[in-house]
């Protein structure tokens, strides 16, 4: 994950568009499933080149092997994990997009996979991610979404210009139901003309300022007795 | 009697010690060294421009303290009647950089050193300072600003033969990581099957062996002036490193100052060439000891070790290769003459190779818009025949069964390969050029939402910045490239034959084609899709003009431009090391014109002549020597 850590920072680098779609479809009995797409293809040009070197910066540039056999050692540790199923990862290494999907049993088994299989993958110090793990919350008849803290910490680690290489990028975070959409708390977010999915499009840039942005619980009609 | 020869003694000794200027106390370990005469051009320059520069990086730290803001180098205390002499060098064991300089006004310069200390002295006469990895000698009326750094190999070295003395554990690098991770993540060697494996199998150094190089650190501990921490046993492995360097580091800045002040010994001393090279009146010299780099080299200590006899034949050869030169500041120009010296053995080679006529068939396909070019003309073929006549008997002495093997395959190689054919299909002569950015075609994929959010990829075009380069070699047999082109051509669908030139898809970033024209003579690849579709045969009256054609031509082997306001910006960062991106940042925001000739080689020296035309005012010529000067030492690092 280091290594896909480190791809994802090459495309903020080199002042490059990155298009992230968070999407997660929920089932009424709170299991459901994650996908996670990462396309980098806009910038396939300058991340060739940098993937040409062997260092950038003083950091090791990952060879294409490398970063394939991170994420299948990514997939290996996620789908040992409690409550996960059907771990898929798609990496098309020519257009540089990552597609992640999985199901899950529970939004907290979700939670505590991501985390645990983030503080294997990173072996970062474990008081790091472990102090709010509830960046997802399914009520049965509502649904909040938000921004995990280790992610808003890492977001302050970064430097202002690498800050000012996000305005390009795209953070779209989809969730979707098998029941009606009865409203949702944050103002920016769409509702589909099936009212069955939620979407709240944000720009790289303006997330890294205002974390919450994607802050939003969506409130389910009720179900029929 | 006896007195009165005391006195005269004293008397000799006190004004040897004052009489000697800044250029007597540069390092005999100094590989590289700037001597600025004229430094009085300098007292324009800004104390904060000047520690911009790569050649002051060990001042960085020091001097953005703010202590010269708003200063310029007239007010810090220098003076400006002695040279300022930059030099840098790498041995087997530490790197070491510095400058020497005149020093007017002692209260001055502490003015802007502020956060230098004094010190307890260790040597007669001298005042030692020191501040972070920085210190300052002054002897007399000469400072001596020196930074000694022990190479990691050799700290590594150290620091794991201790660590491990003392039964601890195997500790992994974390590669993507910026620094040992040595407390959270070592491995027990009994755990680790890997390790343990490759322990056995390796013969690793004796017990005997680990205990004396404890030994040493602690009898250099002890006989150093500074102890860094008596409780070294308790140390985790990253600081155990710290204090291996830090000990080290001591160590070699005491011999280097011992060698220079109380053993009398310095470069100037030790090299008679750069004393001839300082009586010169410009406004500066440079010099360049390519032997030394070569011989401490990590490549060459393993050739001493694995065959000592070849070592010494090559040491022989590349005896005397010395670059030196002089600064001249015109009205409107800066120049770099250098004069690249070597033995004759080695020089007829060089003049073998450099004996190729100008191909001018190469100025057609170098447009005059051009933002750089340089074009390259030698010989490979004779260069060929020379190095065999001289480097192959030093390889048939060798008694070693690789290197037996190695002349043996090059003998049958020699007895049965067609050179004529091969040296007539590459024989050296290449030209580059680089045309700026343009748009070029690259696909992407978008994704598309439908009204539910449904999404679906689509593969888009878009356009994006790409750098134009050229590169080609002059052949005389365009059938042998035809004959690789036309079966790379049956091997992928990527790659097309378009008739006057090829196309080969995606071959660039894996994103834009590569075009190659293999026509009139040349060999050319570009991913100028222009020149490639529109000017097979040249850019005709677009080319460069006659008379940048006359001045390409009559340089000897080579030539190269660049317009640096052209240039500049429109480089792609990405693709250049660390040490490159330095010397274009140090010459951002630049404009004018920078051309590189060279003369006919001979076998003992060639010429090359570095000018920068500069554009704008002349009211700040000394900003434009630290420019030169640093882009050369960049270069010669």
């Amino acid at each position: 994950m280091k290594l896909i850590f480190s791809f994802l920072a090459l495309g903020f680098m080199l002042s490059s568009c990155i298009e992230i779609i968070d999407d997660i479809t929920m089932n009424a009995d709170g299991s459901g499933t994650f996908k996670y797409n990462v396309n980098l293809s806009v910038s396939k040009v300058k991340i060739n080149s940098v993937l040409a070197l062997d260092s950038l910066e003083g950091k090791k540039i990952p060879s294409r092997d490398e970063i394939k056999g991170r994420i299948n050692h990514f997939v290996l540790v996620l789908e040992q994990k409690n409550g996960i199923s059907n771990v898929i990862v798609d990496s098309d290494m020519e257009n540089y997009i990552i597609k992640l999907t999985c199901d899950f049993k529970s939004v907290r088994l979700l939670q505590d996979a991501i985390t645990s299989t983030l503080e294997e993958e990173l072996n970062e110090n474990s008081n790091i991610l472990n102090e709010n793990l509830d960046w997802l919350t399914w009520t049965g008849d509502s649904f909040a979404r938000s921004i995990p803290d280790f992610t808003i910490k890492k977001t302050k680690q970064l430097k202002p210009e690498e800050i000012s290489l996000l305005k390009q990028g795209n953070y779209i975070c989809i969730s979707r139901f098998n029941r009606p959409v009865k409203e949702c708390s944050n103002a920016n977010a769409q509702i589909a003309k099936n009212n069955l999915a939620v979407m709240l499009k944000t720009n790289a840039y303006s997330l890294s300022q205002n974390l919450n942005l994607l802050e939003n619980t969506i409130y389910l009609s009720a179900l029929k007795p | 009697m006896k007195l009165i020869c005391l006195f005269v003694a004293l008397s000799l000794s006190i004004s040897g010690v004052y009489s000697q200027n800044s250029e007597d106390f540069i390092p005999v370990d100094a590989v590289t060294v700037f001597s600025l005469n004229n430094i009085s051009l300098l007292q324009k320059v800004s104390l904060d421009d000047l520690v911009k520069y790569e050649f002051m990086a060990e001042l960085e730290q020091e001097l953005f303290d703010g202590s010269t803001s708003g200063k310029s180098i007239k007010e810090s205390g220098i003076d400006f009647d002695q040279k300022l002499n930059i030099f840098y060098g790498r041995g087997d064991e530490y790197e070491v950089a510095g400058f020497t300089f005149g020093i007017k006004d002692l209260n001055q310069l502490f003015t802007v050193f502020d956060d230098f200390d004094e010190q307890v002295s260790p040597l007669e006469n001298v005042k030692y300072y020191s501040s972070y990895f920085n210190h300052l000698l002054v002897r007399g009326n000469v400072g001596i600003l020196i930074r000694v750094d022990p190479l990691p190999r050799v700290i590594g070295e150290i620091a794991d033969s201790i660590w491990y003395s003392r039964g601890n554990e195997y500790i992994p690098y974390d590669y993507y990581g910026d620094y040992y991770q040595a407390e959270e993540e070592t491995i027990s060697a009994e755990d680790e099957g890997y390790f343990q494996e490759s322990w056995e199998e390796e013969e690793g150094p004796s017990e005997e062996e680990i205990f004396n190089v404890e030994d040493e650190i602690e009898e250099i501990e002890d006989g150093a002036d500074y102890v860094y921490d008596e409780d070294i046993a308790s140390k985790n492995y990253n600081e155990l490193r710290d204090s291996v360097y830090a000990t080290l580091q001591q160590e070699y800045l005491n011999n280097i100052c011992v060698e220079l002040i109380v053993n009398n010994k310095n470069l100037k001393k030790e090299d008679k060439e750069l004393a001839t090279l300082l009586t010169h009146t410009s406004e500066g010299v440079f010099y360049l000891d390519n032997s030394r780099n070569l011989t401490k080299s990590q490549r060459f200590g393993y050739l001493q070790s694995i065959l000592p006899s070849l070592h010494d034949e090559i040491k022989e050869l590349y005896t005397g290769n010395k670059i030196m030169g002089d600064f001249i500041l015109n009205e409107s120009s800066i120049e770099a003459k250098m004069t690249a010296n070597y033995g004759e053995a080695l020089g007829s080679i060089y003049t073998a190779l450099n004996d190729s006529k100008f191909d001018k068939k190469v100025t057609k396909y170098i447009h005059k818009d051009n933002s750089a070019y340089f074009t390259y003309n030698v010989d490979l073929y004779q260069a060929y025949e020379k190095a065999y006549e001289i480097v192959m008997p030093m390889l048939r002495d060798e008694k070693n069964t690789s290197v037996t093997s190695s002349v043996l395959t090059i003998e049958l190689l020699n007895a049965f390969v067609d050179k004529e054919a091969l040296f007539d299909t590459y024989r050296g002569s290449m030209f580059g050029t680089f045309n700026g950015v343009k748009k070029v075609l690259v696909r992407r994929i978008d994704y598309t939402y439908d009204e539910d959010f449904n999404y679906t990829e689509t593969e888009v075009e878009a356009e994006e910045d790409m750098p134009i380069f050229t590169l080609g070699f002059s052949t005389k047999r365009n059938d042998i490239p035809n004959i690789v082109l036309e079966q790379l051509a049956k091997m992928t669908s990527e790659f097309k034959n378009m008739g006057k030139y090829w196309r080969f898809d995606n071959a660039i970033l894996n994103s834009v084609p590569l075009y190659i024209i293999n026509r009139n003579g040349l060999f050319i690849m570009t991913n100028d899709e222009d020149l490639a579709v529109n000017h097979t045969d040249g850019f005709g009256s677009e080319r460069i003009s006659r008379k940048q054609v006359k001045l390409t031509k009559k340089t000897g082997f080579v030539y190269g431009q660049i317009d640096w306001s052209k240039t500049i910006s429109n480089l792609p960062r990405e693709i250049f090391t660390a040490e490159q991106n330095k010397l274009l940042n140090s010459m951002h925001g630049k404009a004018g014109m920078m051309t590189l000739t060279s003369s006919k080689t001979t076998t003992t020296t060639t010429h090359f002549n570095l000018k920068y035309d500069f554009n704008g005012t002349y009211d700040n010529p000394g900003q434009y020597i630290l420019d030169l000067v640093n882009s050369l030492y960049i270069i010669m690092k």
